[in-house]
């Protein structure tokens, strides 16, 4: 009996390793996984992303204003009492999600659910917390991201590649005329019961969902947010440099849900090696040192954006490395060797089940699914990739370079247009 | 001890309506003898700004009431160079004269003691 019951708690607590069920608590989604570990975390994932923003900005502001004062404390009490507890706040913006975070000791999960749970039920967006220290924030992240030209590049491409919605940056505008009234109004608009989902790492799922029931019993209950369709543009763009590296992006952008083969493409052309030592056996490997190319795969719901980032310190360089990555591109649209496809698929198969083994990777993976209820199991992401075939591989990626591309330029006046690259 | 800051009844005095009702013409005599609504002046505008305390509550204003406030002073100062109050139409009017500014200054000086709470905080393991 005792052998028996032994086993039913292994099958019970495998059933808790699997991954995260989602279970809806009075309108909030809540999921939740206990690997056992030492600490918990909890994520409160809000609809709030830029693409949702009504004005620039807007929801830049909004993550700074993350734990500022509230009905139930002061920003400086919020501080003060996180540290005698010795947890981790930390808010970070994508352009779908607005991400809170909380990672503490196990047994403080109340208060540190009630600050992630009161920032959203009743902050209160005071004009001097705004003034004194959430815009001279906004502001020097704008300049940061400014100052860095893979981040710019990015930044910009998305505009191009999809212009409103997702095409909206995340940083504010470097002379912005935010208010206080305007993330204050984006504030209550997406602060509602179907636009928020808790996810919790090692906390239980009954614990968090109590916490979360009682937490956002008086929030409000109105439909979710809701943008159109993207759509893909493309375009070309160049941009002065910043004294950082001669940057080149060139972007291809999908609409519809993100593929299996994308992923595996990048992987495939990814030139990070696997060994020490090792040059890697990516197409891109054998370009000169000091230059990277960085294969960029950025799935969204709707639609996804895949891109190579060419950095190098001439441009003469930069240009040879940016005509190899679109050689390798062509090449792997004209058709892909099994052994590569393989190993492609093995790279991509293991970047997907390690990034859900830390604490923002598994923010990444649930958040886009949370929302439209489909699988969240790692399981249906591993087989999806394991269904790519070389036919399939090659012809979503000669689909990819038959859209007009989204190329940026960050640097010399003398870096390549789109059309000297062969495109 | 005395002025805009200080210690006060007018709220036990505004609690109680008997009371309130004797004191009311009392009071508003008393602001009007004060003399500084001759001067264009709000009575908030009469509290001491040189400490760092309402130089952050001077922060908080709206662009508006700055900008509002700058020009009570430079009038006032005028007319002080004139040795004479402002012309009647321009005294402040009762309904003008709020407190713009001390809600602003009391919520500096009660986070002023809450940081200074935090600071001296004494942890008792439970």
């Amino acid at each position: 009996m005792l052998a028996a019951r032994a086993s039913t708690a292994r099958s019970a607590q495998r059933i808790a390793r699997s991954f995260a069920t989602v279970v809806d608590t009075t309108g909030v989604k809540v999921a939740a996984v206990d690997y056992n570990q030492p600490t918990a975390s909890v994520t409160v994932l809000v609809k709030a992303g830029s693409r949702f923003q009504p004005k620039d900005g807007a929801a830049n502001a909004l993550k700074n204003f993350a734990f500022k004062s509230t009905s139930s404390r002061s920003a400086i009490g919020t501080v003060r009492e996180s540290e005698l507890y010795g947890g981790v706040l930390s808010s970070t913006l994508g352009r779908e999600h607005l991400a809170l975070t909380a990672e503490f000791l196990k047994a403080d999960a109340p208060y540190f659910v009630d600050i992630l749970t009161s920032f959203v039920t009743s902050a209160k967006f005071t004009r001097h917390e705004f003034e004194e220290y959430v815009a001279p924030v906004v502001s020097a992240e704008t300049e940061a991201a400014s100052r860095d030209p893979a981040t710019l590049a990015i930044d910009t491409a998305h505009g191009l590649a999809f212009r409103s919605g997702l095409g909206s940056s995340l940083f504010a505008p470097a002379h912005h005329d935010l208010t206080v009234d305007d993330v204050k109004s984006f504030a209550s608009s997406i602060f509602t019961k179907s636009n928020i989902a808790v996810l919790g790492t090692g906390i239980d799922q009954a614990t968090l969902s109590s916490l979360v029931e009682k937490a956002f019993a008086k929030a409000s209950e109105s439909s979710a947010v809701s943008t159109p369709a993207s759509k893909y543009f493309g375009g070309e763009t160049r941009l002065g440099g910043t004294g950082g590296p001669q940057t080149v992006f060139i972007g291809f952008g999908t609409t519809g849900s993100p593929s299996a083969e994308h992923a595996a493409l990048a992987a495939h052309l990814s030139p990070t090696p696997s060994i020490k030592w090792s040059k890697g056996l990516s197409p891109l490997s054998s370009l000169p040192e000091g230059i990277s190319v960085q294969p960029v795969y950025l799935p969204y719901t709707d639609a996804s954006l895949f891109g190579l980032l060419v950095q190098g310190p001439t441009t003469a360089s930069v240009k040879e490395a940016s005509k190899a990555a679109i050689a390798a591109l062509k090449a792997a649209s004209q058709g892909i060797k099994a052994e590569e496809l393989k190993s492609a698929v093995a790279k991509a198969k293991f970047a997907a089940a390690s990034s859900v083994e830390t604490r923002e990777g598994l923010v990444n993976a649930l958040g886009s699914k949370i929302f439209s209820g489909v699988n969240t199991s790692l399981v249906a992401t591993l087989s999806s990739l394991d269904a790519v075939d070389a036919s399939a591989f090659s012809k979503a990626t000669a689909n990819l370079l038959a859209a007009k591309p989204t190329y940026v330029v960050i640097g010399d006046v003398h870096l390549p247009y789109v059309d000297e690259l062969g495109l | 001890m005395f002025g805009p800051l200080s210690l006060s009844l007018a709220p036990y005095v505004k609690s109680s309506r008997s009371l309130s009702k004797w004191v009311t013409p009392f009071a508003k005599w008393y602001a009007n003898a004060m003399g500084y609504r001759k001067y264009g002046f709000k009575y908030d505008d009469l509290i001491t700004e040189e400490n760092d305390q309402m130089q952050r509550a001077l922060g908080r204003l709206t662009q508006r009431e700055q900008y509002d406030r700058a020009w009570r002073m430079k009038r006032a100062s005028h007319a002080s160079v004139l040795h004479a109050p402002l012309p009647k139409e321009q005294w402040t009017p009762e309904s003008e004269d709020t407190r713009y500014l001390e809600p602003h200054v009391e919520d500096i000086l009660r986070e002023e003691k809450e940081r200074k709470a935090w600071d001296t905080l004494v942890v008792e393991k439970k």
